[in-house]
């Protein structure tokens, strides 16, 4: 997001996918698994006949909330105090831990039982947290397998999809004590919810992301299914919620448009089990609002950049993007993988390779229920890397030499020419090592007969 | 400067020109609304008993009572074996919840519940099994017509709830019962 949110395991993404790509089963499982979200997004879509109706709807919400931002945020802000809610304001992921942290230390908290929340991933709150002595409990399942295997999360909303059942038995049979050799998911999930349960009962506070945040109400709307959100603000006394300053909506109805295409977008069910409004603490409680910044106001001084903001986290582009679903959310290096999470975190790559992680196919932009420009974005992320002179070492060296070929007509009828001659009459392996990383996995095309300008000329001109 | 006023500040130079605010005027889908409300409380996994209103409902309770059951009811009519307790931990054996609900919605299923007849908000969240009542003139055709009739009010909690708890973080395998309750049995009156 910015230069204040560190890459995580840096290295260039391609070889970081091909670290992935080594088992080949795997990858077929995983782009499997996930095409089978995109498809009942697909039927949950076609389901509504208003679903176009509410995209552009989205959109347009989500772009005059971030162009009135700061009224919104005021708004809401009084809103919560008039509620009896806390509100706290961090420039970045370091001040929003301290801030959580001050919080927890106050109440004298030893145990903090969190809801899934990108943000605090974003932040690095859990290390933080831990290495101040608080135990920090992940409870969404995924979020709970990935922090007892101790990895970052491989998707927004199916954080563990990159695990085989099979591995999470092994990890819970060593950390829960579930029988050997046991990867049945109803036992396994049956065993989480036994020892989650124990740990919603016995923390002292607990902490949420939010998935809304209605200014005019003053209170914060969480989405989950599992009901882990509720389950842990609503025993103890003490709940946090962390927000970005984009997930704000100016009122009811338009959190209303956005309920409708969350879940349908995100896997295909009409809504998700809980969408929870919070407006003020539990009677003898105290809630707080994080609201936090950490680079999205840097987002917002581009114009392009800016409409990535409009996202609401669905993960419906990482479930279609070609590209992520072979090469595995940890080649990416950042907390949030795929398209968005190019369009997010290409500032902070230091490999200065993850906006080449993507084919410009417009798959993202064609399924995203606001319609954040995702494949547009990317390119601008190309253009911003070849203006700062940050290009990678191969690209910053013949990405000149091609413009100026494709720029010159006579060079390039020359050379193509050639290249189909070749094609026709040179062997296959002589010719193969010249389309390097391209022909790896591709055979060469058969040389067409002529070149397309000459046919259009001869079918089609005047 | 205190760093409010370093993101308000920042928030004075959005790049985008400002946007009106769109309408919101989504044609709803009136056909047998009770019809659609059925057919989605099954998708998420729910069941609705359409037919017996409270009287149905007692003598489910009554069954589960006699077989030992731990049935909280918070619906007046609805009589369990156990009052609200004075803590949320308290509630850690109940194994149904029966909760009045205030509105449903046809197009996802969804039962809008208000934490002013919870007890604590925790209810239909620890309970093992919730049932919930509706009343058959509650029955809205989609979520915008619903946000229109809640009220939440300072210091108040709401939610939508859409079927049992659920999960498919193991290999996509949708599992019934994360969390939450494990079943959902919705009760027309």
């Amino acid at each position: 997001m910015s230069s204040q949110t560190t890459a995580i395991n840096s290295g260039v993404h391609a070889k970081k996918a091909d670290i992935f790509c080594q088992d080949e089963a795997r990858v077929d499982w995983h782009s499997k698994a996930l095409w089978m979200l995109r498809e009942k997004r697909d039927r949950a879509a076609a389901s509504l006949p208003e679903w176009e109706q509410l995209r552009q709807l989205g959109s347009e919400m989500k772009l005059h909330t971030l162009t009135h931002l700061g009224e919104y945020l005021e708004t809401f802000e009084k809103n919560c105090q008039a509620n009896g809610i806390v509100v706290h304001w961090a420039k970045d992921g370091a001040e929003h831990n301290q801030i959580v942290h001050s919080i927890l230390a106050k109440h004298q908290v030893k145990k903090l039982v969190k809801s899934k929340s990108m943000l605090t991933e974003e932040c690095h709150l859990n290390p933080y947290l831990e290495s101040k002595g608080i135990g920090v409990i992940d409870t969404d399942l995924g979020e709970r397998i990935i922090q007892l295997a101790k990895q970052p999360p491989s998707h927004i909303v199916v954080p563990a999809i990159h695990l085989k059942k099979e591995e999470v038995g092994d990890l819970f049979h060593d950390k829960l004590g579930t029988k050997a050799g046991a990867s049945d998911p109803l036992y396994l999930t049956r065993a989480a919810r036994a020892h989650l349960r124990e740990q919603f009962l016995s923390a002292d506070a607990a902490m949420t992301g939010v998935n809304m945040a209605i200014a005019d109400k003053g209170a914060v709307v969480v989405c989950t299914n599992e009901g882990n959100a509720d389950m842990g603000a609503n025993l103890p006394k003490l709940q946090l919620h962390s927000m970005g300053i984009d997930k704000i909506v100016p009122d009811l109805d338009s959190a209303a448009v956005l309920l409708r295409t969350l879940a349908r977008n995100a896997t295909g069910q009409p809504v998700t089990t809980y969408s929870s409004f919070y407006r003020g603490p539990q009677t003898g409680g105290e809630m707080h609002v994080i609201i936090v910044d950490n680079g999205r106001t840097d987002m917002l001084q581009d114009k392009i950049l800016a409409e990535s903001l409009k996202c609401i986290r669905c993960g419906g582009c990482l479930n279609t993007c070609p590209v992520y679903r072979r090469s595995g959310g940890f080649s990416y290096n950042y907390t949030i993988p795929g398209p968005i999470g190019i369009a997010v975190g290409a500032q902070a790559d230091d490999t200065h390779s993850i906006p080449w992680a993507c084919t410009l196919c417009g798959s993202c932009s064609y399924v995203c229920p606001t319609k954040v420009p995702l494949d547009k974005i990317i390119h601008h992320h190309r253009r911003l890397k070849a203006k700062a002179g940050k290009l990678p070492y191969g690209k910053r060296n013949y990405m000149p030499l091609v413009g100026n070929f494709m720029a010159s007509e006579t060079m390039l009828n020359c050379s193509m020419s050639v290249a189909r001659t070749a094609l026709r009459i040179l062997p296959g392996s002589l010719l193969k090592p010249f389309s390097g990383a391209w022909g790896k996995y591709r055979e060469l095309p058969v040389a067409p007969k002529s070149s397309f300008e000459a046919w259009f000329n001869k079918n089609r001109g005047q | 400067m205190s760093s409010k006023q370093s993101i308000l500040n920042a928030l004075k130079s959005v790049a985008v020109a400002p946007q009106a605010m769109p309408s919101i005027n989504v044609s709803p889908r009136l056909d047998d609304v009770i019809g659609q409300f059925e057919t989605n409380l099954g998708t998420v996994a729910g069941t609705l008993h359409r037919e017996g209103g409270l009287a149905a409902l007692q003598a489910k309770v009554d069954e589960l009572l006699k077989e030992g059951k731990q049935v909280i009811s918070q619906v007046e009519g609805v009589t369990g074996n156990r009052n609200a307790p004075d803590t949320a931990h308290e509630l850690r054996d109940i194994d149904f919840a029966v909760i009045p609900g205030d509105l449903a919605v046809a197009e996802n299923g969804a039962i809008w519940v208000n934490n002013q007849h919870l007890g604590h908000r925790v209810t239909p969240f620890i309970c093992e099994n919730l049932f919930l009542v509706v009343s058959a003139d509650k029955v809205v055709a989609n979520m915008h017509q619903a946000i229109k009739q809640i009220s939440l009010e300072s210091g108040e909690f709401g939610v939508f709830i859409a079927g049992p708890s659920k999960t498919a973080d193991i290999e996509q395998a949708l599992v019934v019962g994360a969390h939450g309750a494990c079943s959902l049995n919705v009760y027309l009156v």
